[in-house]
């Protein structure tokens, strides 16, 4: 099954809006609570995923506070970070096992296609430009797992980068495996967070 | 097409029923493993300098959780830990939340915002944890009094639920 969905336009920052993509399936765009932040969002029968933008500026402190060096942190910064959330919604009374393998997502931006950077494409990279372990370890947990099998009630939060610049436009073919049936969705019009500089109270 | 759109907004609003559920981590399970093993045992010390020996805990349920300061969903099921902390007092029922690549400075200032008293050990080379099957922060393993890893949960719980410290003390008194 596969179903497209298109949030390009996200003007009214503040507006939250749900759109039934099918009888079964909804699409919702809007700011998360905690982080103050545009969030886009999928929730279907037992699967809920939010993408949160991060800012650059949050990333490079949270690594540069977990030990890598400035350059080391800025090369995150600038690569499109999602905070992303993956939930397994369904009821305990009717479970479903989801699984996914990031390496199965998509990302589409400016005519050409390329996938996620996951912990193990970062790990070589950190072997190469010598990051330090206590750093390493901070990076690996801290980046959403790249394959995981969830039970009902099990969720995950990590980061995912997308490896564009601030500021880009892309759309993303998210896909899962629900009691070993493939699933897709096409999102559409997802944002990177641009890279501004917040004074205190701004967020 | 009046049934139609009553049955598509009846499935819209169960979906988000569930949905919610899960936001407030009202979503109690703890999963069954398909194949417990023996949990590696392990030394660390702890937030407070006492060392942490998992093997000086056989004979009693162990839920022991793998965690980190900066993962909010780690945060947020701190203080649903430290009640539960509260509520197993007396039983054969202990909490041992080991904290993942961080130092004990970093771990002291957290509990000054999230008090708990249960032990907190700092597997700070990750050395603990990639000995069991973590894949995400934060995972729980519960340990059976024979030192077997029976059950898993991947996220939060509300630990303080009765619905689940009472799955403990069912798994406890067989």
């Amino acid at each position: 099954m596969r179903i497209v969905i298109d949030g390009t336009r996200l003007s009214v920052m503040c507006i939250t809006l749900s759109i039934a993509a099918s009888a079964n399936a909804a699409f919702n765009i809007g700011i998360d609570e905690e982080a103050r932040l545009p969030y886009w969002e999928i929730a279907e029968p037992g699967v809920s995923i939010r993408l949160v933008q991060r800012l650059p500026d949050q990333t490079r402190g949270f690594f540069q506070a977990r030990g890598f060096s400035v350059e080391d942190s800025e090369v995150i910064a600038q690569s499109c970070v999602f905070q992303t959330v993956f939930k397994n919604i369904s009821s305990p009374s009717a479970p479903s096992t989801i699984e996914y393998n990031l390496r199965e997502w998509v990302v589409h931006a400016a005519g050409a296609r390329h996938g996620l950077k996951t912990r193990e494409d970062w790990e070589k990279e950190w072997t190469t430009r010598q990051a330090p372990p206590s750093a390493r370890l901070a990076f690996e947990w801290s980046l959403l797992p790249t394959r995981q099998r969830y039970r009902s009630g099990d969720y995950n939060w990590g980061m995912s980068v997308f490896s564009l610049k601030p500021g880009d436009e892309f759309d993303l073919d998210i896909v899962w495996h629900q009691d070993g049936k493939k699933r897709s969705v096409l999102l559409k019009g997802v944002r990177c967070a641009p890279d501004i500089h917040l004074k205190p109270g701004d967020l | 097409m009046n049934i139609l759109f009553r049955t598509a907004a009846l499935l819209l609003w169960l979906t988000a029923g569930v949905a919610a559920d899960a936001e407030t981590g009202k979503i109690q399970t703890l999963t069954p493993l398909d194949k417990p093993f023996i949990a590696p045992d392990f030394a660390l010390m702890g937030e407070d300098s006492k060392t942490y020996r998992l093997s000086d805990y056989r004979g009693k349920m162990v839920v022991l959780n793998f965690w980190a300061t900066w993962c909010p969903p780690c945060r947020d099921e701190m203080p649903s830990m430290e009640r539960a902390h509260q509520k197993i007092k007396g039983e054969d029922i202990v909490i041992l939340a080991v904290n993942v690549g961080e130092d004990g400075d970093t771990v002291f200032a957290f509990t000054g915002q999230y008090p708990v008293s249960f032990p907190l050990p700092l597997d700070f080379d990750g050395s603990v944890i990639a000995k069991y099957p973590v894949i995400g922060l934060p995972t729980t393993f519960i340990i059976n009094p024979q030192g077997n890893v029976t059950h898993r949960a991947i996220g939060s719980r509300e630990w303080d639920d009765d619905r689940l410290l009472n799955t403990l003390r069912k798994m406890l008194k067989p």
